[in-house]
């Protein structure tokens, strides 16, 4: 197998679709009902492309592509409740496992066992980092009052 | 004037409200949501005086019916104190749907107390997904993820196998027979053991890379997330019991994978992360 093909996967419509699978199987794993599926994976595969995007052609820091793909998954988040009319929860749950917030603490532990620890100190500190970015752009989005998505989404406009 | 119908019941309507609780905060629901959701419900079945105090790990109801006793004098007074202990344990979105859509049905009017109380038990006893389908989305999104994390195709495909071994020994070995930490640590080990000995075959390539998306599955991704929206929500001692137990899930995880590695290093020596 050639290197070329084998790096297949760190192309963003690869991302996307890992986004989207990954999302997805482990949806399954967290007992989300089968109708939410599709949309659960959507949400995921959005959020993880936006971040995907954002670092590699954008040039932004993990703190800013994590704070914007929050703010993304979070708004589709609650949308998709409104439309589905379900728990904004399974969707937000769905949409934030491929930023995966809490792998950077399992490498900090790692690191920290293992005794490297300028590197533990170093990852430990994008973890927080990371992990801020992500309550930040939940706090914003979650300020938006529930009317605003009721009327987006409502299916008599004035 | 006119009295309630469910004017002596309130123990009733409180133990449904502390029922439906329970479901939803047992199985991974915002600190938030599970107080909202109880308050609902108490209220349609006529009881505007609870109290409840909802931790990440306990429920508090309170009540009494002296707001009752001044509309309906006839009525004796009656106190209503109920706590309730829940494990941390999995999650189950499903049956926090399903309460969801039953508390929106019960304002609507569909539901007295007592078929309210059997729809309960039935989401309850809601089943799971097959074992066989389990097994394969473990497979699939350790796959995925691996690729998400950085890996190659080759590496994906060591993820993914590991991914199904590792589920298989989850449902019949750690999850019945062993404790939270333990659990983790040997499904961590095997899961790590497998990416090594794949790498030393010359199927894989990264072994950082093979064995992140191997052991995610264990990851307590739902703990995590709703530690954080509790958190959020300015619901910080839930938060942190939360944030707290996925903390201790990864130290699981992270001392089976440097197991591993240990043992392996001296048997084949050189392998770096």
């Amino acid at each position: 197998m050639t290197e070329s093909l084998d790096m297949i996967t760190q192309t963003v419509w690869f991302q996307a679709l890992s986004g989207y699978f990954g999302t997805i199987a482990f949806a399954i794993l967290f007992g989300v009902p089968k109708q939410f599926y599709n949309t659960g994976g959507i949400v995921g595969a959005a959020g993880w492309t936006t971040n995907v995007v954002l670092a590699w052609y954008c040039g932004f820091s993990p703190f800013a592509s994590n704070f914007c793909a929050s703010i993304v998954i979070t708004f589709l988040s609650r949308c998709f409740a409104v439309i589905k009319k379900c728990p904004v929860t399974v969707f937000r749950i769905s949409g934030l496992l491929p930023l995966v917030p809490g792998i950077g603490i399992y490498w900090t532990i790692y690191y920290l066992i293992s005794e490297n620890y300028p590197k533990a100190f170093t990852t430990g500190i994008t973890a927080l980092k990371v992990l801020t970015a992500i309550i930040m752009g939940m706090v914003i989005v979650s300020g938006i009052p529930n009317k605003f998505f009721k009327r987006l989404f409502s299916p008599r406009r004035p | 004037m006119e009295t309630n119908q469910y004017d002596n019941k309130m123990s009733e309507a409180l133990e449904v409200a502390t029922k439906a609780g329970y479901i939803l905060l047992e199985n991974g629901a915002e600190i938030s949501r599970v107080e909202e959701t109880m308050n609902r419900i108490a209220k349609y079945f006529g009881v505007d005086t609870g109290n409840y105090y909802v931790l990440s790990n306990g429920i508090f109801t309170t009540g009494n019916s002296r707001k009752l006793k001044k509309s309906n004098p006839n009525s004796l007074s009656e106190q209503f104190a109920d706590v309730k202990y829940i494990p941390l344990r999995g999650s189950r979105l499903d049956k926090v749907v399903a309460v969801n859509q039953l508390s929106r049905d019960i304002e609507a009017g569909k539901h007295t107390i007592e078929t309210a109380d059997k729809e309960l038990d039935t989401i309850n006893k809601m089943p799971f997904v097959k074992n066989w389908f389990q097994i394969l989305s473990s497979g699939i999104g350790s796959g995925f993820f691996c690729s998400i994390f950085g890996g190659g195709l080759r590496d994906c495909f060591v993820s993914t196998l590991a991914g199904l071994i590792l589920w298989v020994f989850v449902l019949k070995v750690s999850a019945p027979h062993m404790s939270k930490l333990l659990g983790n640590m040997a499904g961590s080990f095997l899961a790590a053991s497998f990416c090594i000995i794949a790498i030393k075959v010359g199927i894989g390539v990264s072994l950082g890379h093979t064995i992140i998306g191997a052991v995610i599955p264990l990851v307590p991704g739902v703990a995590f997330t709703i530690g954080i929206r509790d958190i959020v929500g300015e619901d910080y001692l839930a938060g942190t019991t939360r944030l707290v137990d996925a903390c201790v899930v990864f130290f699981g995880i992270a001392m089976g994978v440097a197991a591993a590695l240990l043992i392996f290093n001296k048997i084949f020596g050189g392998l770096e992360l």
